[in-house]
């Protein structure tokens, strides 16, 4: 069931954002091939403060094949949120390049970046970040809305994962009214809804008890496993990010280890 | 995103903080409402202004002692009005004829009980030279040479709100006028006459709310010695009123007051018309208080909502969905506040035009009800409108600016 109603998916949105993306500028290396979902290349962010300058990150450079699911593990300050939210295009970096889907992302504009984001990247947050006045198929639809998709389309769309993550039933409930478990498969179905070439998860679980933590990284496993979704998850958790397929530890703003797990 | 999905986005953020949102819709309907009222009402007033001033004859002018000059500038010493006068005027060009008058505030005794009014005494068949449409509740008019018989105004025979008539036709009245006599002593002065005719009110104040004599009766009673108070001068056609107006001056100078209808009209327009542009800055005063309201709610709504604005910007939404949505929820106040407040106004204008309804002596109940003139009205709402988006562009562009990372990390 959860298979067919995935698979169904593809025919949607990435074809149609890929032809809108079309005309943006590709790298000319081999991260254009169609195996590799993300490439992080000489990637550092460096903050000024009053202390003086603060390397965030130092030359990262990492390559994500489609349908892999890979952690980024570290301990706190290490600089693997700042990563994420560069490859999630919420900041940009001090130099170094991200390529998604073949796409420099910081050779954009501001708003070819936001399209970007809408897309092909899908955010499943800590703290959920659902919009509790609302229900949860008008959030799990809102980046389709966003895109400006016909209602109809987004709403059968979102039911459609919905019912696949086994939540169908809370599509007119508000996100306040469900467990912390259920809140995190309606951040996920909203991550999925575009059908992005990148779901980025920061610390899913951090927020969940150790068995609904479990459910929802299994979810995960299953979504890249049995529907080739790209995933890159930041984790304190050894535990988690031993199971998924990849872990890079980040210390000090660099790759410490590359592990295949 | 497209216009319904922004609009319906808005809408949910207003209903989900509907006390505040009805507070600020509140201040933006007391805006709106207080310059629909205060507009309603100065329009009723100039309205009925100028319809009491269309019931009186055209041709007309009046002329008495320079102290009742309208024109606003202090007069010097009057001359004494007297048949000398009176036969001079009358010689002048354009003039259709000339009507003395005596007036004075005299005590009415009727039907055991005593009321103050004024009396004015003059041809009373003369009457409808300065009001051309008078008509008569009951009876008829008084002959010029009658001495015992005289007319009354409806609101002073049927005072407002008595449950039976003051005065009714064919009964005797008694009027008793107080005067100092030659020799310096107070003394009264009483006559008795048969009420022959009770006037409709016929928008002309002063008539409204006299007794009517003949003018050889009222030099009896008021003692007046043929000094006359007032004459009604009337020119040949509306046409002539300037030329006659000059003709007066030049002859006399400013040792009389003379007015017209229409330089009475100019000079209560002017002064309706400073009183409307007082009155209306005094609600735009509560229309901006409505805004700055607006420009609070919204600030605290951007503050109040940055990680989902932060989301927002995460998933994809452009600054411009983001400007959008804010730029909308300032509209939907305004919109709905602007119409609530024409709505409102309306309906309270009426209701305080009920309310302020006052019984004038001699003029009995006005009802000045408010005008609503659909241009003024639509200009209200728009500048309502315009005003609430103007407040909530601020916030708005505030909110459209915030960097998704910063607004995420934000508690």
């Amino acid at each position: 069931m959860i298979m067919r109603i995935l698979n169904r998916d593809k025919s949607g949105t990435a074809e149609d954002s890929t032809t809108m993306l079309s005309q943006l500028p590709k790298t000319d290396d081999d991260t254009g091939s169609n195996s590799i979902a993300l490439a992080v290349k000489g990637l550092s962010k460096i903050y000024d403060s009053i202390a003086g300058k603060v390397v965030a990150l130092d030359n990262i450079n990492f390559i994500v094949k489609k349908g892999e699911f890979l952690s980024i593990v570290g301990p706190s300050g290490s600089g693997k949120s700042t990563l994420l939210n560069m490859i999630g295009a919420l900041d940009r970096p001090t130099s170094g390049h991200v390529f998604i889907n073949g796409i420099d992302i910081f050779s954009l504009n501001d708003s070819q970046l936001a399209t970007m984001r809408n897309n092909h990247i899908g955010f499943v947050f800590q703290s959920f970040n659902l919009i509790n006045r609302t229900t949860v198929l008008k959030n799990v639809k809102l980046p389709s809305t966003i895109a400006g998709a016909p209602v109809s389309e987004s709403n059968k769309r979102a039911m459609r994962i919905l019912e696949a993550l086994g939540i169908g039933d809370k599509a007119s409930q508000k996100p306040f009214n469900l467990s912390g478990g259920q809140q995190q498969r309606v951040a996920i179905a909203r991550s999925l809804v575009n059908n992005p070439t990148i779901v980025l998860a920061d610390e899913p679980t951090g927020n969940l008890d150790t068995k609904t933590g479990d459910d929802v990284f299994e979810m995960l496993k299953t979504l890249s496993h049995k529907f080739k979704r790209t995933i890159v998850m930041v984790t304190h958790n050894p535990e988690l990010a031993e199971s998924t397929d990849r872990s890079i530890l980040i210390k000090d703003g660099r790759v410490e280890r590359d592990v295949v797990n | 995103m497209r216009p319904a999905d922004i609009f319906s986005l808005s809408f949910d953020a207003l209903i989900d903080r509907k006390v505040r949102t009805v507070l600020t819709v509140l201040m933006v309907v007391l805006g709106s409402s207080l310059v629909v009222v205060l507009n309603g009402l100065s329009a009723g007033q100039a309205e009925f202004l100028a319809s009491q001033f269309s019931a009186l004859a055209a041709n007309v002018i009046y002329v008495g002692s320079g102290q009742h000059s309208y024109h606003g500038s202090s007069s010097p010493a009057s001359i004494i009005i007297n048949n000398a006068v009176v036969q001079k005027i009358r010689t002048l060009p354009n003039i259709e004829t000339v009507i003395p008058e005596y007036s004075g505030s005299v005590q009415l005794d009727s039907q055991g009980e005593t009321q103050h009014v004024s009396v004015t005494a003059m041809d009373p068949t003369q009457l409808t030279v300065m009001l051309p449409n008078l008509q008569y509740v009951n009876g008829s008019t008084v002959e010029p040479n009658d001495r015992s018989s005289a007319l009354v105004g409806d609101t002073i025979a049927n005072p407002p709100g008595a449950t039976s008539p003051f005065v009714v036709l064919g009964q005797t009245i008694k009027l008793t006028d107080s005067y100092t006599s030659t020799s310096g002593k107070s003394a009264t002065e009483v006559k008795n006459y048969i009420v022959s005719g009770i006037m409709q009110p016929s928008g002309n104040t002063r008539i409204d709310s006299s007794i009517i004599i003949s003018l050889d009766a009222g030099n009896q009673l008021l003692h007046k010695s043929t000094k006359y108070d007032q004459l009604v001068v009337a020119a040949s056609s509306p046409d002539d009123v300037d030329a006659v107006q000059q003709e007066l001056v030049e002859e006399y100078g400013p040792t009389l007051g003379i007015s017209t209808p229409q330089s009475i009209m100019a000079v209560t327009q002017k002064a309706t018309s400073g009183n409307a542009a007082f009155t209306l800055m005094v609600g735009i005063i509560a229309l901006v208080v409505g805004a700055v309201g607006i420009v609070t709610t919204l600030y605290n709504s951007v503050t109040e909502r940055i990680r989902e604005i932060g989301t927002m910007k995460a998933i994809g939404a452009q600054n411009t969905d983001i400007l959008q949505l804010f730029i909308v929820e300032a509209a939907l106040i305004g919109i709905i506040g602007a119409s609530l407040g024409l709505i409102i106004g309306m309906g309270a204008g009426y209701i305080l035009s009920i309310f302020t309804t006052t019984n004038v002596q001699g003029s009995g109940e006005v009802h000045i009800p408010p005008v609503y003139i659909p241009t003024d009205l639509l200009k209200v709402w728009a500048l309502s409108v315009t005003l609430s988006l103007a407040a909530g562009i601020y916030p708005a562009w505030k909110a459209s600016r915030l960097s998704p990372m910063v607004a995420l990390r934000r508690e």
